[in-house]
């Protein structure tokens, strides 16, 4: 018995030198910022993993960026202009740029960049029905387009851009697979991706001319579970916390202000919860109907147990007022009574007794609330507001996969599901990409074939001037108030905790504190 | 047919089975793979859903897809895994290996300890410590594995610091893998434990009455003679089938570990492949599995022929 013990010992620790010398874990040296989040790197494919082509924003800075009062400008780009019928977009390169092997930074490499990620990448693959060509023109990456569009320097906010001497010889974009060092011309770059150790950790760009960063290296830590990332933060294990398109759980900030230590960065998040509706289905598709469920919920309690009241309630335009071109509208409200009185004079009345309203053509109001599992707790809630209108609602939780699969065949009554920041900028802006029925994609619901709505979406895409935009930017968030396609059900805050060792933190509507400009301005106290 | 005969045919028509449902289930599932390959808020056309689909042999008729599925079996090919860009095998092997890492020692350590500890409180079962052991024990298996596993990383990673909250590794040096893989395997081992515990408690309570064991005490032996001479042999059958059992799902059943101590393992990559219906990688996983669980059980059917005579194979 000893000796089978000691043989076990003896193996195990032979096991562990051998995988000691197969994982080839990292230390940054120096001072390292370290950020934990949830948001986990699954696979070590720079253009394939969601996060990681996130993550690399600092290492492959996009054309351009979002400012904190959420302007778009240059990043590598300089400068951009359009022109006057808006087909014609021009992005200055930077100069000085270099990349992190040596090599300049040239408008070969934007023009490469976009040329290859459209036939590769699913992602970019919208440039395909937008550009006919990309051209060359002395420092400058010119983009022609085929039809006019207004939200293309926001879309060039998003997409990484690559060293085409590294990446030409890549036949296939997403199945490139590299944990080491990724050739960059950020700031910093990435110099290894540790999917075992669940760190993505990046160092200063040698070759970087531009404002000197303050620290030498940043460390992003995944962690799977939120619980065990709070105590990391509270630990001091890691110095911030970051999430995309997400905030900091609102029920845990109570904790980190205890310990004295952290600065709690609160912000109006872009994105908010929202109730989705099926348009193409009675009685969601009449307006009445619709009107009645927005005075039936009772925001004010929404918004105290989902986000601890960080936040505030939504008005019935939809838009939150953090997005350019906000127009204040009539702000939601809960009224019951009002509800039921709409109700009863659109024909909605319980007319066999069974305490369930019947729609105007006899059929009784019973609803199929589609969610998925983190929405539990606010789906009992609106079935307790649907039920004092006298409806009744089933909740149907489900995956993410099935919540696609039964949006995408409309087979709901009423969903709970969310908006991000991108998600409400892209496209004609102001949410549009969630109800243009004429798009798809994992979150958006496109129950809108409203021709009004989607007449306007197309004038927002051809508009050229800042006046236009405006005019139609106020015209969609009072369709929205008319209409109610979707029901905000509070414009919620993104909090970002941070170590109060650390300081001077910037962060913007699209990526919180995840922003070239705050790397460069953060530095240890 | 010899009866070893008929078993093989029997395991080898068993895996065909198998192998044949980890392709059906998958598909049977509601939710569509492509749901999850691009993001939240990515925003398509359906052109380009139709190209991804076809891209990704989603297009064939289901037929075609089974087909191609067993002509890959019989290429030892797993296939390739769109979400995570890499051959199924190699996403597989590399996620294995640490799997096997925290899960075999925590096995092995549970199977040992609650065996011996389990045997010696069925035996004095009267006696206060015992009773007082088995409590906790008990406590232990009644626990939900997700809370006492918070309970430990908090008490020991994070109050008192002493391994660290998450990963399989930071630097990669074996000390390093060691000192991270600690605790996850003292908790996998606790409960590992405890389950062998309350089952080899009980058998050696029900056998201990048997006249064989009140034979040996007339013959002269004595306490813990007769229970590790006699008594053991006969009580530890049931342990033999749950440690077949453990062996087969012990890549799957670390999920809870490898969240919380934010792991990428075996768990973490089916429960995943489950969520994004990434279909190869289910399947790969299913399969090695499959193979894992036919051979355990193999394994367990020789243990018990040579443990116990009734079960001979001819």
């Amino acid at each position: 018995m000893r000796s089978g013990l000691h043989y076990f010992a003896v193996s195990l620790l032979l096991v562990f030198m051998i995988l000691g010398t197969a994982a080839q874990g990292e230390e940054s040296s120096g001072t390292v910022l370290k950020i934990g989040t949830p948001n986990i790197v699954k696979s070590p494919s720079l253009v394939g993993d969601y996060y990681l082509g996130i993550f690399a924003h600092l290492s492959n800075p996009p054309l351009m960026k979002m400012t904190p009062d959420g302007k778009i400008e240059g990043l590598t780009a300089e400068s951009s202009e359009v022109s006057d019928d808006g087909l014609t977009w021009t992005f200055k390169i930077r100069d000085g740029l270099r990349w992190s092997d040596g090599e300049n930074v040239t408008p070969e490499d934007v023009k490469f960049t976009f040329d290859y990620l459209a036939k590769q990448d699913p992602n970019t693959a919208w440039m395909k029905d937008v550009v006919s060509e990309i051209l060359v023109q002395d420092d400058s990456v010119v983009f022609k387009l085929k039809k006019p569009d207004s939200s293309l320097s926001l879309e060039l906010a998003t997409h990484n851009v690559l060293p085409k001497h590294i990446w030409e010889k890549v036949e296939n974009a997403t199945e490139k697979i590299d944990e080491g060092e990724i050739v960059g011309c950020g700031p910093f770059v990435i110099s290894k991706t540790d999917i075992g150790a669940g760190i993505v950790y990046f160092k200063k760009n040698p070759y970087w001319t531009g404002t000197q960063p303050k620290i030498d290296a940043i460390e992003l830590h995944t962690f799977s579970n939120m619980d065990v990332l709070s105590l990391a933060l509270e630990k001091g294990e890691v110095d911030a916390y970051w999430k995309y398109a997400g905030t900091y759980p609102a029920a845990n900030v109570q904790k980190l202000k205890d310990t004295g230590k952290f600065e709690i960065e609160e912000k109006p998040n872009v994105g908010f919860a929202i109730l989705g509706i099926n348009l193409k289905r009675e009685p969601m598709s009449d307006i009445k109907f619709r009107e009645a469920l927005a005075y039936g919920i009772n925001y004010d309690e929404i918004l105290k147990l989902d986000a601890q009241g960080y936040g505030q309630v939504a008005n019935r335009g939809f838009v939150p007022p953090s997005m350019a071109y906000f127009k204040e509208t009539e702000p939601l409200k809960y009224d019951p009574d009002q509800a039921r009185k709409i109700l009863a004079e659109a024909g909605y009345k319980d007319s066999d007794g069974d305490g369930v309203l019947e729609t105007p053509q006899g059929k009784a109001v019973k609803l199929t609330l589609l969610i998925q599992s983190s929405y539990q707790r606010m789906a009992e809630l609106m079935v307790d507001y649907l039920k004092g209108l006298g409806m009744t609602a089933e909740i149907k939780t489900v995956d993410q996969s099935t919540w696609y699969t039964l949006k995408e065949s409309f087979d709901y009554d009423l969903t709970l599901t969310r908006t991000t920041p991108w998600g409400m900028m892209v496209y004609a802006n102001w949410g549009s990409a969630y109800f243009d029925s004429r798009r798809t994609g994992q979150g958006v619901l496109r129950t809108v074939d409203d021709p009004e709505y989607l007449k306007l979406c197309d004038q927002i895409m051809a508009a050229t001037s800042k006046d236009q935009l405006e005019e139609y930017a106020h015209e969609m968030q009072d369709y929205y108030a008319k209409n109610l396609p979707a029901i905000p059900l509070y414009w919620g805050e993104v909090i970002t905790p941070y170590n109060k060792d650390w300081t001077g933190w910037i962060s913007n509507p699209l990526y919180g504190i995840y922003n070239a400009d705050n790397f460069l301005s953060v530095q240890k106290a | 047919m010899t009866f070893s005969g008929k078993k093989a045919i029997r395991y080898f028509l068993a895996i065909i089975l198998i192998f044949s449902l980890n392709f059906a289930i998958p598909r049977a599932m509601p939710g569509d793979p492509l749901a999850n390959l691009l993001g939240e808020d990515v925003m398509l056309t359906e052109e380009s859903i139709a190209e991804l689909r076809a891209k990704m042999g989603l297009d064939l008729p289901l037929h075609e897809q089974f087909l191609a599925y067993w002509r890959d079996i019989f290429s030892f090919d797993l296939g390739y895994s769109y979400h995570l860009h890499s051959p199924v095998s190699a996403i597989i092997l590399s996620r294995m290996k640490w799997t096997l890492l925290l899960a075999i020692p925590s096995l092995i350590l549970g199977a040992i300890l609650g065996t011996f500890l389990g045997a010696l409180a069925g035996w004095k079962s009267r006696d206060a410590g015992q009773k007082f052991e088995t409590g906790l024990v008990l406590m232990i298996y009644c626990t939900p594995p997700y809370f006492l596993s918070l309970l430990f990383l908090y008490a020991l990673s994070f109050k008192l610091g002493l391994f660290p909250l998450k990963g399989f590794y930071s630097t990669g040096s074996a000390l390093d893998i060691a000192h991270h893989l600690m605790l996850p395997v003292i908790v996998m081992t606790l409960f590992s434990l405890s389950r062998n515990y309350m089952i080899m408690r009980g058998s050696v309570i029900q056998e201990r009455g048997n006249l064989y064991a009140a034979y040996a005490r007339a013959k002269g032996l004595y306490g813990e003679e007769i229970l590790f001479r006699h008594i053991f042999k006969n009580a530890i059958l049931p342990i033999i089938t749950l440690l077949a059992l453990d062996f087969g799902f012990i890549l799957s059943g670390a999920l809870f570990i490898e969240i919380v101590f934010s792991m990428n393992g075996m768990g973490n990559l089916i429960y995943d492949a489950l969520l994004s219906r990434d279909y190869p990688v289910l399947q790969g996983s299913f399969l090695v599995i499959t193979v894992m669980v036919v051979s355990a059980n193999l394994l367990a059917d020789l243990l018990y022929s040579r443990i116990d005579p009734r079960v001979r194979w001819q």
